[in-house]
């Protein structure tokens, strides 16, 4: 086939063409909606200092790694490493809560990475802030296992680990000191309970599940499923289908079950994001959310906290994610010398109609 | 038969082969001597293919048996022949471009360290010596791809010899190689013969045959023709041998559907290219064709006629040349926009480079001319239904409907789709490539009447085939090419066999050759 | 809806698998329609059937553009990506008002269409590489415009798109089969649309008959971005948020499925709208009746690759040339 000599040109424009449109034009020309709220502010946020509960063997100084030296916060090097792409809520405020939380420990300085949803840049993010002299790390890990190499060297080094939301399946005080995170089974429970005294006792529900092969999903699924097998005889589980987490997928599953069991009257969503894709899909089918059809789920995010508000949403169990302040509370016992629990499971409050309105502040 | 001392290293006997009925080869027989190099001769279809690749193991003869060193050998594969010491150097190296040169001659029998690994160095150094000792000048720690076509196949060859080959079958060696690198090659042949190696040695360039090959082989439509010394068999002979015609036998006349007396001729050329070139396409071509003139392009396989009508229609992108139409210069290498001037190609594979085998007859006749048949980009059926029409009428196609798809139609009538497809554009010019290929005599008949009968109307017509009889009964006038150069040019009365062959067999100084076209443009 | 074959008759489609390969995704459709019929609870509803065309949007959306790539041998992996393009770019333009929001979302498909086919066009790369390129680094662009954040559209006018009727039936539904007409029409009956489907069926034929292939390729290649573009619009205003991260994720697979399951085979040469079209309403109905009957979701996935199996097997006949 010919090449034509117009060939190099043309690609030039194209690609001209391309960065302009995609990226010049469209954000810096561009006029966003004027929508008040917005994103989260969690000045006001409720920050949390005192777990809920602590658990496990306890760990100090002298028994991790191969011992680490006592220090005072004020002169350490703190180093965050962020999981996922923060592209949720979820992950937005936790990066901002351990932000803040450092700024007003007071460290000397406060380094902080996104692994981008990458296992291979999280170890390597890990290994850059070690070399760049972290005195202690804070790390949410992407993924259970695979961060052993980053890990073994921080041990190595005698900086100590406290990982956050995700639990690692290699020992405490071995690669790490702590684990702080949120209990998922007990957020189902609670969700159970929350949607118990919601619809008195009687109910037909599905549930909307997170996605597929997730610990998240199977613990939050296994917690609800549990508690109403316990305490709610007159409530029955009429469908459990993926939503994937996904707004746009809640929205789709809720409208095929809702149609073909229109005797539905509570949904139960895995998160935030699927609960409010089941409300948009209830409103459509001409019946009344929060009334003809309630809806629970976990996370605490601001919009679906907002529709509680509104009246058209019925609970909403947070998953905490502002761990900043009990992190360096942690840190700070460890490194005086206390000993520290394996497990500081997080507070996370819940939203119902008699508190959202004054807890729409604090949710994220 | 060859009367030679040495015995046949390779021995072919009575080899015939058929492909779902129809006879590649009937009782072939081929004796290949140690130390000998053989030409393997023969024009399209004449069964050198098939018959290399008998010896090569790739076919099993349906009769016959090959031979090697005397001992009856079946080999079931490729693999077989290879390691019985039988290799073939293709025109397309086929080695690991990305892995170096030592890599690729020592591939799957690398040396090995005490480690079993891989010993890297004692592999660079074997090659080197390996291809110094053939006085080829090659780093061999290079990947093949950055060395030149001629470093390549060189690097082939080395290959095939260090793998302990005793028959080398090279396949136009030559077809895509500086003269420099045929130079290189021709004395790499004359190491492996003092070593006695036999080569095969399969080329379109008469001149190469006769300066490497001492014993020489000619098939014709899958039979033996000739065998023997080839420095005994005068040129003239040999094209006559290949081209199916003996020297003395006259042209024959009244073989084909064309009109005996000539065209008329105006003065003016409708159609002039000059200076056509592409490196190792065609070398200068230079044509002009008056209007309602047939003008035939004489030569053998390999010669480079295709290469130039796709060059004059712009489906091949030229180094250097200009076509002009009417003195008015076309753009070149732009298919649209030498239509748009009137020139138009049929081309010769008309499965891969014409039809459009799921649209229908009535789509694939209106296809070029689609944009002039519709209305604000929609099309009109009733504009192309009335062109359609006439065309199928006129042309006698013979199709169920003109829904139907054409890929269920005969050769013969998919070949006339595709003369409609270009008449619906009134073209100047038509460039016709193998018109007659693969069709029945009905519709050969049919389509040479309407060659003739388009001339009369006015149309300049570029006309290659094959066969002899329709290139020079049909052409008013003929340019003859060797090696895609322009060798000579034929007048009227002058277009006969003899001054055919004449010309093709003139010998031409070597090296200076610029390399003819490979042989894949113009197998059918 | 009769079958309307944009190309002429199928060549020798008298065997059991060529009459398959045309019909079998209306049969397919009828037998899931007769199951629902008798196993699925308040099936036969209006209610269900809106349900169903309004899912089947956005797939058949992307579908109708990926069956005129694949019409021309070509396969369009980015079509999620532009979704995405889509969904952030509207946020930041909704300022102006629905229409700019709406026509810079377009124009974001537009050259990504460009990209992709000028590429593949110029540069001869392969489509499922060119395009594979844009299906990870134009989600990556959109997300860069998103800030990576997830926006609530609060622009009523663009939320009553999602949700609006005309006559009774939701306007995007409407659009979508408004969208089907004009690509049936623009295949069967334009000179551009046939020479697409002649450089599908031998590229190098249509290039000796001066066919202008290259601009056939990209036009074929913007179109399917700007439908993907208009998918991802529709997307926004159904959600009623722009959320970049997850809109269209692996909707390519959906569309290159309904095509094919549509009887478009992936060698080119042919383009089934209506084929396409049913193909699409097959899936989804798939889709809703493993919901309805709450399958897990790991059956439902097995079930899904079982339906591609079948599909490729049927069409693999068409690989081979006459």
């Amino acid at each position: 086939m010919p090449m034509s000599a117009r060939a190099p040109r043309l690609r030039l424009l194209l690609s001209g063409l391309a960065i302009l449109a995609l990226t010049g034009t469209a954000a810096a020309c561009g006029k966003a909606e004027d929508t008040g709220g917005g994103s989260s502010d969690s000045s006001a946020a409720q920050q949390v200092v005192e777990p809920a509960d602590q658990n496990g063997a306890q760990c100090d100084l002298t028994q991790y790694g191969g011992g680490v030296k006592k220090l005072d916060l004020k002169d350490a090097t703190v180093g965050f490493s962020q999981s996922e792409k923060e592209d949720n809520p979820f992950r937005i405020a936790e990066t901002k809560s351990i932000g803040d939380a450092a700024k007003k420990a007071g460290v000397k300085k406060y380094i902080h990475t996104n692994a981008q949803t990458q296992l291979s840049k999280q170890i390597s993010d890990i290994q850059d802030m070690l070399a760049q002299g972290v005195d202690a790390l804070i790390v949410a890990p992407l993924n259970s296992d695979g961060l052993e190499p980053a890990l073994n060297a921080a041990k190595a080094k005698g900086v100590p680990v406290l990982t956050v939301d995700r639990k690692l399946t290699s020992g405490a005080c071995d690669t790490y000191v702590s684990f702080l995170g949120s209990n998922f089974t007990e957020q189902g429970q609670r969700a159970a309970d929350q949607l118990i005294k919601g619809t008195g006792g009687k109910a037909k529900v599905a549930i909307l599940l997170g996605a597929s092969g997730n610990n998240v999903t199977t613990e939050r699924t296994k917690g609800f499923v549990d508690e109403i097998k316990a305490k709610g005889s007159g409530i029955d589980i009429v469908a459990q289908q993926t939503g994937e987490f996904a707004r746009d997928k809640g929205q789709q599953v809720t409208e095929q079950l809702l149609q073909s069991n229109p005797d539905i009257t509570a949904i139960y969503a895995e998160n935030d994001e699927m609960g409010l894709g089941a409300l948009a899909a209830i409103q459509g089918s001409g019946k009344q959310a929060g009334k003809d059809v309630q809806i629970y789920s976990v996370d605490g995010t601001r919009n679906a906290v907002q529709e509680i508000v509104n009246g058209d949403y019925n609970g909403v169990v947070e998953s905490n994610p502002r761990f900043g302040p009990l992190a360096f509370q942690t840190l700070e016992q460890f490194l005086s010398g206390e000993k520290v629990y394996e497990n500081i499971v997080i507070k996370d409050t819940e939203y119902d109609p008699d508190n959202a309105e004054d807890g729409l502040s604090s949710a994220f | 038969m060859t009367d030679d001392v040495r015995p046949p290293v390779l021995q072919a006997q009575g080899i015939t082969k058929v492909f779902g009925g129809v006879r590649a080869l009937s009782g072939v027989d081929f004796a290949l001597g140690e130390g000998e190099a053989h030409a393997l001769v023969g024009e399209n279809g004449a069964g050198k293919s098939t018959l290399i690749k008998v010896l090569t193991g790739v076919h099993r003869p349906d009769e016959g048996q090959v031979l090697l060193g005397g001992e009856p050998r079946s080999f079931g594969r490729p693999l077989d022949a290879q390691q019985a010491g039988i290799s073939t150097i293709y025109q397309e190296v086929n080695l690991i471009p990305l892995m170096s040169a030592a890599q690729n001659v020592y591939l799957g029998r690398e040396p090995r360290t005490s480690f079993g690994l891989v010993d890297t160095r004692a592999m660079e150094r074997d090659a080197r010596e390996l291809l110094d000792s053939y006085g080829i000048d090659v780093d061999v720690r290079r990947p093949l791809r950055t060395l030149g076509l001629g470093a390549q196949q060189m690097v082939a060859l080395a290959r095939a010899v260090s793998i302990d080959a005793r028959v080398v079958i090279m396949d136009e060696p030559t077809s895509s190689l500086e003269p420099r690198e045929v130079r290189t090659l021709f004395e790499v042949i004359a190491r492996l013969r003092e070593q006695g190696i036999a080569i095969v040695y399969v080329s379109h360039r008469m001149d190469e045959l006769y300066e490497v090959c001492e014993k020489v082989t000619v098939l014709r439509d899958g039979r033996l023709v000739h065998t023997g010394d080839l420095a005994d068999l005068p040129r003239l002979e040999l094209v006559a041998m290949m081209l199916g015609r003996t020297t003395s036998e006259m042209s024959g006349s009244g073989v084909t559907e064309f009109g005996e007396e000539a065209h008329t001729q105006a003065a003016e050329p409708v159609l002039v290219a000059e200076h056509l070139t592409r490196k190792h396409e065609i070398e200068d071509v230079a044509l002009s064709v008056r209007p309602g003139e047939v003008l035939g392009l004489g030569g053998l396989l390999g010669a480079g006629r295709s290469e130039t009508l796709k060059a004059v229609a712009g489906a091949m992108p030229l180094d250097r040349g200009q076509v002009s139409l009417d003195g008015k210069r076309v753009r070149s290498g732009s298919v649209p926009a030498a239509i748009r001037a009137g020139v138009v190609l049929l081309p010769e594979d008309r499965k891969a480079e014409g039809i459009i085998p799921n649209l229908s007859v009535r789509e694939n006749i209106v296809l070029a001319a689609l944009p002039r048949l519709s209305r604000f980009g929609f099309t009109s059926r009733r504009k192309q239904d009335a062109v359609v029409r006439t065309m199928m009428e006129r042309l006698h196609i013979k199709a169920s409907s003109p829904e139907q798809p054409v890929a269920e139609l005969s050769g013969g009538n998919q070949q006339k789709v595709m003369i409609a497809r270009w008449l619906a554009m009134s073209p100047r010019v038509l460039l016709l490539d193998e018109p007659t290929r693969g069709i029945d005599v009905g519709a050969k008949a049919e389509v040479q009447a309407l060659i003739d009968e388009l001339a009369r109307e006015g149309l300049g017509i570029v006309l290659v085939s094959s066969e002899l009889e329709e290139v020079i009964e049909g052409a008013d006038r003929m340019v003859v090419l060797k090696d895609g150069a322009v060798v000579a040019e034929l007048n009227g009365e002058e277009i006969t066999e003899e001054r055919l062959m004449a010309a093709l067999s003139t010998e031409t100084a070597l090296p200076a050759d610029p390399g003819a076209p490979p042989e894949e443009a113009s197998r059918g | 809806m009769a079958e309307a074959t944009v190309t002429s008759a199928p060549t020798r489609s008298t065997s059991v698998s060529g009459w398959l390969r045309v019909y079998g995704v209306y049969a397919a459709l009828v037998v899931v329609l007769v199951i629902n019929l008798l196993f699925t609870d308040n099936f036969f509803a209006v209610d269900n059937f809106r349900i169903q065309l309004v899912q089947v949007v956005p797939v058949l959306v992307v579908a109708l553009g990926m069956a005129l790539v694949i019409g021309t041998e070509g396969i369009d992996l980015s079509v999620g990506a532009v979704m995405a393009l889509a969904a952030a770019v509207i946020p930041l333009w909704l300022g102006y008002g629905v229409v700019p929001a709406v026509l810079v979302a377009l124009v974001a498909g537009l050259v990504v269409g460009l990209v992709n086919g000028g590429v593949i066009a110029f540069i001869g790369v392969q489509p499922i590489v060119a395009t594979l390129a844009l299906m990870v680094g134009g989600r990556g662009i959109a997300l860069v415009i998103s800030g990576e954040q997830l926006k609530s559209i609060q622009n009523q006018d663009l939320r009553s798109l999602g949700t609006a009727e005309v006559a009774g039936i939701p306007l995007i539904v409407v659009i979508a089969a408004v969208l089907a007409v004009l690509v049936w029409l623009l295949v069967s009956s334009t000179t551009y649309g046939r020479q697409l489907v002649a450089v599908g069926g031998n590229r190098r034929a249509a290039e000796l008959s001066g066919l202008p292939v290259k601009r056939v390729l990209i036009t074929a290649y913007v179109l399917c971005a700007l439908l993907a573009s208009i998918a991802g619009v529709i997307g926004v205003a159904r959600a009623g948020a722009s959320v970049p991260s997850t809109l269209g994720n692996l909707i390519e697979l959906s569309a290159i499925t309904a095509v094919v399951v549509g009887g478009t085979p992936l060698s080119g040469g042919q383009v089934r709208v209506w084929g396409t079209v049913a193909g699409a309403l097959l899936l989804q109905l798939i889709d809703a009746t493993l919901i309805k009957h709450d399958v897990p979701d790991s059956y439902s996935q097995i079930v899904q690759a079982v339906i591609i199996v079948i599909a490729v097997f049927v069409q693999r006949g068409k690989g081979v040339r006459s």
